[in-house]
Order: C-alpha cells, then sequence, then structure tokens
C-alpha cells in the first residue's frame, strides 16, 4: 500500500481515538481489573499502543523490507534478553554483587 | 525501488567537469536509513529495558514502593501531552505532502510547543522530587546515611533518573530538529514533493513516543493502586 493513501487525516484522528482509550485502560487498571497481574497487564496494553504506533502513525503497514528489518532488530533484542535471562538465573556472585538482596543484607549486618 | 536520478556534474580543481550519477528525491534509501539510525536507538534503550527488568526481579517489592511515590498525574499529562504531539506531528506531514505547507509549519510549532510542555511538566516533576530528598546524589539514595530509602528503591529512582532523563535529551534534540525543518521549509529545501526530511523527523518523533509508552507503564503504573501485584509499603 503506498504510505501516502495510509497517511489520511481521517486514519490519524481513529488511531490517536485508540490510543487515548488504551492510556485510559492503563489508568483503571491497577485497581479495576487483574489487579494482581499490574506488570503483565501494563505491559500488554503498551504492545497493543506500540503496535498501532509502529504500523500506522510510522507507517510500517504495507512496507514489506522495513518490516522485515524491524522484526529482525526485535528478534536480535529479544535473543540479548534471553542470553542475559539465562546468565542472571545462574549468577554465581550473590554474596558480594552490590545488586542483590544478599550483599545488601550482608552490609546492613556488618 | 522507486529511485529517480539525474546526471550531474562537479567541476575538478584543474576546471575539468565529470559527469556523475546522483540520487535525488530516493525515499526508500532515505527511509531505509533512518529506520537503520533507529534500530540503534531500539537497541541502546533495549539494553536500558533489559537492565531494569533485572533489577525489577531482585527486588520486585522495592520496585513496586519507589514505584507508588511516583507524581502519576503529571506523568500521565505527559503521557497525553506526547500522543497529541505525534498527531501534530503526522498531520503536519500530511499537509506537507498535500502541499499546504502553512499549515503543516503551524503543526510543526505545535508539536514543538507540546515538546516543551512535556519536559516544563518534567522539570516540575523532577524539582518536587529533589524537595522530597529523591534524586541522584542526594544522601537518600546514598547507603549509610540515616534516611537511605533501601538498595532496591535506589536501584529504581537510578533507572527512573537515567531513563526518563535520556528521554528527556531525545525531546530536546527532537526540539532542535524540528527547528531545523522549519528553516528548510523556509527555505524551499523541504518541498510538498522533497519531504523526506519531514517524513524521517515524523519518525523520529513517533520513536521518541513509542519509548514513552513503555516508559511510563514500568515506572508509574506498577505501584498504581492497592495491588497485590504491587504490594504498597511506607507511603
Amino acid at each position: 500500500m503506498d504510505t501516502s493513501t495510509q497517511s489520511s487525516e481521517g486514519l490519524y484522528y481513529k488511531i490517536l481515538i485508540g490510543l487515548l482509550v488504551l492510556t485510559a485502560i492503563t489508568f483503571i487498571q491497577p485497581s479495576m481489573f487483574l489487579t494482581d497481574y499490574t506488570v503483565g497487564a501494563q505491559m500488554f496494553i503498551a504492545v497493543i499502543k506500540a503496535w498501532l504506533i509502529v504500523m500506522f502513525y510510522m507507517h510500517l503497514k504495507g512496507e514489506k523490507l522495513i518490516g522485515i528489518f524491524v522484526l529482525s532488530t526485535l528478534a536480535i533484542v529479544a535473543v540479548f534478553f534471553t542470553i542475559v535471562g539465562l546468565d542472571v538465573t545462574s549468577f554465581q556472585y550473590q554474596d558480594i554483587s552490590p545488586i542483590t538482596k544478599e550483599a545488601v543484607h550482608a552490609v546492613s549486618h556488618h | 525501488m522507486s529511485a529517480h536520478f539525474e546526471e550531474e556534474y562537479v567541476v575538478a580543481p584543474d576546471g575539468t567537469e565529470h559527469k556523475v550519477q546522483a540520487w535525488q528525491n530516493d525515499t526508500d534509501a532515505g527511509k531505509l536509513g533512518f529506520w537503520l539510525f533507529m534500530f540503534t536507538e531500539v537497541m541502546m534503550f533495549g539494553a536500558m529495558f533489559l537492565s531494569l527488568t533485572y533489577y525489577f526481579t531482585l527486588h520486585t517489592q522495592d520496585f513496586f514502593a519507589a514505584s507508588h511515590g511516583l507524581n502519576r498525574v503529571l506523568g500521565g499529562t505527559n503521557t497525553v501531552i506526547l500522543l497529541i504531539s505525534a498527531l501534530t506531528m503526522g498531520l503536519g506531514l500530511v499537509k506537507m505532502k498535500k502541499g499546504d505547507i502553512k499549515t503543516a509549519k503551524l503543526m510543526i510549532w505545535a508539536t514543538i510547543f507540546l515538546a516543551l510542555l512535556f519536559l516544563g511538566i518534567k522539570a516540575v516533576e523532577w524539582t518536587a522530587e529533589y524537595h522530597h530528598g529523591i534524586f541522584l546524589g542526594l544522601p537518600n539514595l546514598q547507603a549509610g546515611t540515616e534516611h537511605y530509602i533501601g538498595h532496591g528503591q535506589t536501584l529504581f529512582f537510578g533507572m527512573y533518573f537515567t531513563m526518563t532523563g535520556l528521554h528527556g535529551f531525545h525531546i530536546l534534540i527532537g526540539v532542535g530538529i524540528m527547528l531545523w525543518l522549519l528553516k528548510r521549509i523556509n527555505s524551499g529545501k523541504v518541498t510538498p514533493e522533497h519531504n523526506i526530511l519531514h517524513f524521517n523527523i515524523t519518525l523520529y518523533w513517533d520513536l521518541v513516543h513509542l519509548i514513552w509508552v513503555f516508559v511510563f507503564p514500568l515506572f508509574y503504573m506498577i505501584g498504581a493502586g492497592d495491588v497485590t501485584g504491587g504490594a504498597v509499603h511506607g507511603h
């Protein structure tokens, strides 16, 4: 699809309304629903907002080549997250690292 | 690729002319190049979000407690401001493509105003936090001092000031390049037919908005309400 046809004013206003509604849901969610899963719910809403912005405001809808590039980048970021996640689950320096609870407790007991 | 190119001539120091092939109005390459730049931004902020996620898993309850103390009204206001500014910037581009340069410039000025409003509100917020003793370098965030808020909350506020600060810096850069865009429009170098600069700056502004879409809930909303998923302590 040609980018000029996507970027009509009406579409911009429709996406704005969608984003405003999602922002309102962001505000009411912690006290209204899924209150035990606030972080997950907030991230889910954020991903929907991001999808709307990337597809329509950033004109990625119909951009095959750049779309593949964006997905590739997200995949690389996901690889970083996974490797770091695997690394920190077997962290060997809990007692001396300045970022862990164990080291904080050790300092406070001295 | 729909590149349009024409022959151009360059003059050597000895006066001889050489025919070169110059690429004009190659919007595909322009877009692709700017997306490559934006990927580096995603990588940079991605590393920060990764650190934030890791610290959150280590000090979950402290992060909920620290988040609860942030001003959600100001943070939320800034969210809406940025949202509307993305609209004004996008509409500016639509107007430029349609040949309505006057309205396009007006929309860019509106975006600049909203960007400065965002920074003003952020400044008010940071000032209030400073007066509450929460700021980088203040005793409350220093281990061993009387009013130390604890290691987990210190990590939260360290990430908060770093990430919102870097985001604010991007807003400031955005204002600068929008002023440059206005200058280019005024000098006739950005026109309805040659609008790739306008297009890319609009993309940049959407990226700044996109980053805030994740920054806002991760800092402001995870500790909102009296939630078991975000147990509130000491506030």
